[in-house]
């Protein structure tokens, strides 16, 4: 007999033995990989990487001007600290709206996780909408200077970052509309709600690195 | 009272291998989300590009006999040059091994497919998509070095696009190594293939978007004036850190697990120090996370050496050579104390394995400065060694593995002429190009034997580095010929090697849904722990 077989007839007979040992016994747990979370979580970590990337840059750039007694940023440039500040507060309110949501859901409370969701969604736009009029004011254009490019490009890349959060959160959304997610199926909404705190985090770093310390 | 479950003493419900009415023709391979005939495209294709760049690499290096001027390429040499390497790895090393990862992976953890199969095929599909425009883009004057605008452009974002297609296949199979074990397989107890895609996936999943970044900055600044990354000349600049140590260990790492995997099979007997060997592939991966070292890169497209470049570049340099050694000293031993058989998939893993670990050798010496090594033909030779090395392992990956890919064997003597010029070309193609390093050759993209004193020496080793190149070229024409002409299609056994590990437990080729159900698994080597166990128990009942 080759191993193949015997393992196959191994499985079987264990299969079957234990079926019969334990027909009164309740059903096993059903098993939970959590597929779609850690899935999720290797590519929050990507997409986090993918900003990060160039917020190093740009801070190794920025001490080495200094560092050579140089100004970083053009005199024109208009950074206001306010808008952004406002930009993270909205979205920290969004992750209490995504972590309302999930916690309604896990209680099979359809209404207000829609509601929160609802909210989160509304949020989000509201922070893409306030990030947008935030590049337009700032005073410099993209080919100015490295700092101006190197700003709009990480600004861009986290309105991106945002925007598939959005997308994320609204497919979650609609399938817990449709019943799919509700009671200890939440996972779709846990897995986006992973990747929404870890684009505030970016943000945070985005908001401290380049507005608060300029 | 039913019980509907299986018990957590059995796999959980995968599906039972059912040979359901399938698609047929181009719509079979279209919309398959299987994870076999996914792996067998990315493997199919990565040879055809396979093809392009060890052709257009034989071409360059005809242009490096006569340093004086470029009969081929003229002003187009930097264009093919780095056609060639960009190819080799984005669109060669990195879909090999991730396409057998694909269609392997799964069956050596039990699972019904991988965790994500749509995902897999969509990134197949992006891959493929992303890198013919790529190579087409240098038909239209684009890619580094280029002059035409669009055609920069469109380099840009086909290769971004493959960057993308990498990231989410590697989170596929990570996915699956993470979450899809059958019970009892414990991440000690993962075969060392399955453990080495888990490692690998992770490191690239962080560097690849690294490299997607700064494709996004030189995109954006291309169109705004090219202040920073952004000017075509200096483009490969911003790419090219991924062929340096310790970046280009990243794609070696899985090398290391197929090797790991074939050894014990042939050797016939159980991996010498299973946690062991675990420990060191992934103190390898840990030390190829090189992602940093794009920051020594980004002033006016030279190499800044900021401190990064002091301590940690030059301990990750000389430490990572470490568990390369202990992992073949592992290998060795399994060997010594067993009772090997020659193989050709045997053959073609050593053979991978000697070229890794003499690329991780010669990182040692980039890392020392006295030796001044940098941007020299040395780190070219050095790349040219460990991404040679992978490829020889993922063709010891795809014959080793060919009755679960293919339910075929793939013939033998060919396979061993391929093993043996791979290794021969390899090293006749990487040594000389050592040697010029030190003798002061720079990158052919940096300057080439500019500056040189003994030019007719750095020419004559540059003509054997081409005859290397040529004969690294037969090789891989030995292994698509092989692959041509298989060998008992439709009879070979379901364990032609006496395998160890679990994807040896199913038919080849496997069934829709790999396995039925899985008894607990309590060992690295459950199919060899099986055989032995029975053929104790035959010579028990024998009178």
């Amino acid at each position: 007999m080759s191993a193949a077989t015997a393992i196959g007839t191994e499985a079987a007979t264990a299969t079957g033995t234990e079926i019969e040992v334990l027909s009164d016994a309740p059903p096993a747990e059903p098993s939970r990989p959590r597929v779609l979370l850690v899935g999720t979580a290797l590519a929050t970590g990507a997409a986090a990487m993918l900003v990060l990337t160039l917020i190093g840059l740009y801070l190794r750039l920025r001490s080495d001007v200094v560092a050579g007694g140089d100004a970083w940023l053009p005199e024109e440039t208009n950074l206001q600290l306010t808008p952004v500040t406002m930009g993270l507060v909205t979205l920290l309110m969004s992750a209490d709206t995504v972590l309302w949501a999930a916690w309604a859901l896990r209680r099979n409370d359809r209404g207000h996780a829609l509601f929160a969701m609802g909210v989160t969604l509304l949020l989000g736009v509201a922070f893409i909408l306030g990030a947008v009029y935030n590049l337009q004011q700032i005073g410099i254009g993209v080919g100015d200077s490295t700092p101006a490019l190197l700003i709009f490009t990480i600004a861009g890349l986290h309105i991106a970052m945002v925007g598939v959060g959005l997308l994320f959160l609204l497919v979650m959304g609609f399938r817990a509309l449709g019943g799919q997610l509700t009671g200890r199926a939440a996972e779709g909404v846990s897995a986006a709600s992973l990747y929404w705190f870890v684009t505030i985090a970016v943000y945070a770093v985005i908001w401290y690195g380049i507005y608060v310390t300029k | 009272m039913t019980v509907t479950e299986a018990p957590r003493a059995v796999a959980p419900a995968t599906a039972d291998p059912t040979p359901a009415a399938r698609p047929s023709g181009v719509a079979a391979v279209v919309g398959s989300g299987n994870p076999r005939t996914i792996g067998q495209l990315f493997i199919g294709t990565s040879l055809i590009f396979l093809l392009v760049s060890g052709v257009v690499g034989v071409l360059v290096g005809l242009e490096r006999i006569d340093t004086s001027s470029a009969d081929v390429f003229g002003d187009d040499l930097g264009r093919a040059y780095t056609l060639h390497t960009i190819t080799g790895l984005f669109l060669v090393v990195l879909p090999l091994l991730l396409g057998l990862a694909t269609a392997i992976v799964p069956l050596q953890v039990g699972a019904a497919t991988t965790a994500f199969p749509r995902v897999s095929a969509a990134a197949y599909w992006t891959y493929l998509i992303s890198g013919a425009l790529m190579v087409a883009s240098f038909a239209f004057d684009g890619g580094p070095f280029g002059s035409d605008a669009e055609g920069v452009d469109l380099f840009v974002v086909s290769l971004a696009a493959v960057l993308v297609a990498h990231t989410v296949a590697a989170i596929s199979v990570v996915t699956t190594v993470i979450t899809l074990r059958a019970p009892g397989l414990t991440l000690r107890r993962t075969p060392l293939f399955a453990w080495s895609s888990l490692v690998a996936g992770v490191v690239w999943v962080l560097t690849l978007p690294v490299l997607a970044a700064m494709l996004v900055l030189a995109y954006v600044d291309l169109r705004h004036g090219g202040q920073l990354v952004g000017r075509s000349d200096r483009l490969y600049d911003h790419i090219a850190w991924v062929f340096w140590q310790p970046t280009v260990y990243a794609f070696a790492v899985p090398a290391l697990g197929i090797v790991g995997d074939i050894v014990p099979t042939f050797g016939r007997r159980r991996l010498f120090k299973h946690n062991a060997a675990l420990l060191l592939i992934g103190l390898f991966g840990a030390l190829a996370f090189g992602a940093w070292a794009q920051l020594g890169v980004t002033n006016d497209g030279g190499v800044d050496t900021p401190w990064l470049f002091g301590g940690p570049w030059v301990t990750t340099g000389v430490v990572a050579a470490l568990p390369v050694l202990g992992l073949v000293g592992l290998l060795a031993t399994t060997l010594r104390k067993g009772a090997p058989r020659l193989g050709a998939p045997l053959l073609l893993g050593l053979a991978g394995a000697v070229l890794v670990l003499a690329g991780v050798a010669a990182g040692v010496a980039t890392v020392i400065k006295p030796l001044d090594l940098d941007g020299t033909t040395w780190m070219t030779g050095q790349a040219n060694l460990v991404l040679l090395g992978a490829i020889a392992a993922g063709f010891a990956g795809v014959a080793f593995w060919s009755p679960k890919l293919a339910g075929k064997l793939l013939p033998e003597p060919l396979l061993g002429l391929s093993a043996l010029l791979l290794l021969g070309g390899t090293l006749i193609y990487a040594v000389p190009d050592l040697v010029t390093g030190v003798m002061g050759q720079l990158r052919l993209v940096a300057g080439g034997a500019e500056g040189v004193d003994d030019i007719d020496t750095v020419e004559a080793l540059n003509l054997v580095s081409l005859i290397g190149g040529v004969i690294v070229v037969l090789g891989i024409l030995a292994f698509l010929l092989a692959m041509a002409k298989p060998r008992g299609a439709g009879q070979v056994a379901d364990d032609p090697w006496e395998g160890h590990t679990l994807e040896w437990a199913t038919a080849s080729p496997p069934a829709v849904g790999n396995f039925g159900t899985l008894p607990e698994i309590a060992s690295e080597a459950p199919v060899y722990d099986a055989r032995h166990a029975s053929s104790t128990a035959s010579t028990e009942a024998a009178p």
